[in-house]
């Protein structure tokens, strides 16, 4: 055998996508949505149930997260400890969801058992009950939990992130101790009659032949009445305020957690695909300028990221990272350094097919598998975009020019009105 | 049944290949057999260390990371107290960039200027963001060496002291690397939509010319049976109180492991768990509480770790806890729990299986404990579980002799 060459990369081509498969869609007969997604060869189905009932629509604080946490703490028809071990006999997994705009149930389930965990998890979602004893226990794991992650430099530094961005809103408010002791299972059952409604949901269900659940979610997520969708959009007020600089002192934490950033753009807007790609050029790869620099080049960091990430009502640029506070002075200069440079230079040819190889091979692995795919759909679902949304993104990350990268940086990441937020010693 | 071939080059490389054409990725998965057991008392953290430093660039070839990039690929590893581990998943058309990867920095590294140096800071980096900087970050650097007095798994994959780190040089570095990273002592195993035959002319093809190398002999002291409990207290800066009981028990391959797969299971693997039930709900001692083994190679632990609710004595939660794996010395557990258990156990090891890339990793865990073939048997065994083998498990498990406890005190300021 002719020995290979070892100094040349084998030929490869050039990463796709491939056909992004159009995801099915059936409705209940009581009107729920439900988008199938079939593939895989595993005997394992993932439904997942999406209710507009996240924080966005809290009017007592912990309200969106308090319901989610309590719908398997007990129902009409069983107590707390005899629910759970129905649940779990079954060998379902059930994962209570709650996010900013969004809260629900992921369902991970074999098909034998199928029916009857469609039974349970319409009884856990509709028929709550919210007694008071677990009710208690549960806020007292729940401010011991907050206790904790007041130690967390990583945690201090995103919420006062997030604060500074969006103010006392649903998306930028900070819990308080005042908090967990001001709610209440009052609250909690007005916020689930208002929320956890059918008008509410959408469902989504992956693995091999998913069509196999449309009985059973007809059997039991049909006969909810439905009335009309009562929830309206929220603006979310940003205002750009200009440079802050905010500092919170933790004596004895032995790093420093930092986060730079900015109002970004939503999923829906024009600029969210190529403000993906320029990000990722930053701060989103391991071959990242960031990464290259800070870590790779000075080790003063085992990571640093960036993220253009994007709520229903508002976007947002933040970059993250962790640092002895010794290296946070020399951290913060060479970050602003590489932006700068995005904004002086524009990327060259080479640094440009590579984040687009990156981008296309991710986007490649995030269509793998049936569970994958389903995640992605949600993605979209939630912003009210369809899964065309990645075909232009591929077409962007095709087509974006290197001058497109340079007008980016200078549109959002301006470092005379970035907010920059420490958490950590003096 | 996860299908796969095997075949050994004559250099000593084990190649396994699983073949799944649902997929349009494959991944490549490559096991040393070095952990951070294999590690000199001396120098530890160097399994881990090096982990950091395949990722450097290799003898022929300068960047590690923008080939994978360029073919549209991800990589990644992580060190174990057995093992180093390390992927690639790309797309099954660039396959053969992986073993262009992973067959150069089996040959040799390039620790050329300053790499070594700016390494050595990450990992300092590492060991300050995970176990310094987090409330609780060091409970399992106390454990350890609690637990273990002569078995390397007294020191963390982090090392048993940052200095080791430091201390590091290239001449350390590479002869660790020659003792270590050589054919006989890895597994590669590739799974994902590419024919066994084609991953064995690939083999061949790349990493055919690596030479066999020497492996060191190591002679790994055994731990021998703890005969006291011991027990270590400390107070930190955290808002509650945690407790933390470790129990020796066999290896990953022992047929206790299964039976105490199931037990813990039974105990704190789910809401129903008689842990959740009696400790939190009904008698309000913890706040939350696992159990767990750490499926180790050689002999390992089973692991009990609760967080207090506020006010409760920690002596007498040590001691409710001992009040349920009493239980378990004289009771059996009921058919609703095995049931219970059984049925998780189905769907989790399914979940487990779902993608190639997991595929790949367990036939090289599997191969590297004994046989990949035991992938396929894993399931039989848990199921054959008896309720007279749990009883004869715990008793011979949970002793007061065999404990040790970890309290982790909150600071009363």
């Amino acid at each position: 055998m002719i020995a290979p060459d070892r100094n040349i990369q084998p030929e490869t081509i050039t990463p796709t996508v491939g056909v992004i498969p159009e995801p099915e869609r059936v409705i209940l007969d009581g009107g729920v949505p439900v988008w199938l997604v079939g593939s895989g060869s595993e005997d394992l189905l993932r439904i997942e149930f999406v209710f507009d009932a996240g924080q966005i629509r809290e009017k007592h604080h912990l309200a969106a997260s308090t319901v989610n946490e309590m719908l398997t703490e007990g129902t009409e028809l069983h107590d707390a400890v005899t629910l759970n071990g129905i649940i779990d006999h079954t060998g379902a997994m059930f994962t209570p969801v709650v996010d900013k705009d969004t809260a629900g149930l992921v369902v991970i389930t074999l098909s034998r058992t199928l029916d009857r965990v469609m039974e349970l998890a319409a009884e856990v979602l509709f028929h709550p009950s919210f007694p008071e004893n677990e009710f208690r226990m549960l806020m007292e794991r729940r401010v011991q939990r907050f206790l904790t992650n007041r130690q967390k430099t990583s945690v201090i530094s995103r919420e006062m992130f997030y604060n500074t961005l969006y103010g006392e809103t649903p998306y930028g408010r900070i819990s308080r101790l005042e908090d967990f002791k001001m709610m209440t299972t009052a609250v909690a059952r007005a916020f689930h009659t208002e929320f956890y409604r059918p008008e509410n949901l959408y469902i989504t269900v992956a693995g091999k032949d998913p069509h196999r659940a449309i009985p059973a979610l007809n059997k039991y997520f049909s006969a909810q009445k439905r009335d009309k969708k009562n929830t309206a959009d929220v603006s979310q007020e940003t205002v750009n305020k200009g440079r802050e600089h905010i500092f919170s002192l933790m004596p004895d934490s032995v790093q420093s957690s930092i986060r730079i950033g900015w109002n970004g753009v939503c999923k829906n807007h024009p600029d969210f695909p190529a403000l993906q790609i320029a990000n990722t050029i930053l701060g989103g790869y391991f071959g990242s300028r960031l990464m290259r620099n800070i870590r790779e080049d000075k080790g003063f960091t085992y990571s640093i990221g960036s993220l253009a990430g994007s709520l229903r009502f508002a976007g947002f640029i933040t970059i993250i990272t962790e640092v002895a506070n010794e290296y946070r002075e020399q951290t913060l200069k060479e970050i602003i350094k590489e932006v700068n440079i995005l904004r002086e230079t524009k990327p060259s040819d080479e640094e440009m097919i590579m984040v687009r190889n990156q981008m296309m091979g991710e986007m490649a692995r995030a269509f793998d598998g049936p569970f994958a795919l389903a995640e992605c759909l949600r993605g979209v679902l939630d912003h009210g975009l369809t899964v065309d949304y990645y075909r232009n993104f591929e077409e962007t990350v095709k087509t974006i020019s290197p001058d497109k990268i340079k007008e980016l940086f200078n549109t959002y990441y301006n470092p005379e009105d970035a907010i920059e937020v420490i958490a950590g010693a003096k | 049944m996860v299908k796969f071939e095997k075949h050994i080059l004559p250099n000593g490389l084990t190649v396994l290949a699983h073949y799944d054409a649902t997929t349009p990725m494959v991944t490549t998965n490559i096991l040393y057999r070095t952990g951070a057991k294999d590690e000199d008392p001396e120098a530890t953290g160097f399994a881990h260390l090096f982990e950091h430093l395949m990722f450097e660039g290799s003898i022929n070839i300068p960047v590690f990371d923008t080939p994978v990039i360029m073919a549209g690929g991800e990589n990644n590893a992580f060190t174990t107290n057995d093992i180093t581990n390390y992927y690639i998943t790309l797309p099954a058309a660039n396959i053969e960039t992986a073993f262009w990867l992973e067959s150069d920095r089996m040959l040799g590294l390039d620790l050329a200027d300053g790499k070594l140096e700016t390494q050595k800071r990450v990992v300092i980096e590492e060991y300050r963001q995970r176990y310094l900087n987090q409330p609780y970050g060091d409970l399992f650097l106390l454990l350890r060496p609690l637990t273990y007095k002569v078995h390397p798994y007294m020191w963390p994959t982090i090392g048993k002291d940052i200095s080791h780190i430091e201390k590091a040089d290239s001449a350390s570095v590479t002869r660790f690397f020659k003792e270590n990273y050589v054919p006989g002592n890895a597994i590669l195993s590739v799974g994902g939509n590419i024919r066994p035959d084609q991953v064995f002319s690939l083999a061949e093809k790349w990493f055919g010319p690596v030479p066999a190398g020497e492996k060191k002999r190591r002679i790994i002291p055994q731990e021998p049976e703890q005969t006291a409990r011991r027990e270590l207290t400390v107070y930190r800066d955290v808002p509650a109180d945690e407790l933390l009981m470790a129990f020796h028990t066999g290896r990953r391959c022992d047929r206790d492991f299964y039976v105490l797969d199931l037990l813990t299971d039974l105990l704190a693997g789910c809401e129903s768990g008689r842990f959740p039930n009696v400790l939190v709900r009904e008698k309000e001692i913890f706040s939350e509480i696992d159990a767990y083994l750490t499926g180790d190679a050689d002999p390992g632990l089973v692991i009990i770790s609760g967080r207090l609710k506020e006010g409760v004595d920690i002596g007498r939660a040590e001691e409710a806890v001992n009040e349920e794996l009493n239980l378990l010395h004289t009771t059996h557990a009921t058919d609703f729990e095995i049931e219970k258990s059984r049925n998780r156990y189905e769907s989790h090891h399914l979940m487990a299986l779902i993608s190639a890339s997991n595929k790949a990793f367990n036939l090289a865990f599997h191969e590297h404990l004994g046989d990949a073939a035991n992938i396929n048997s894993e399931s039989d065994k848990y199921m054959s579980v008896t309720p007279e083998e749990i009883i004869d498990t715990a008793r011979r498990t949970f002793t007061p002799s065999n404990c040790s406890v970890v309290k982790y005190l909150a600071e009363r300021k």
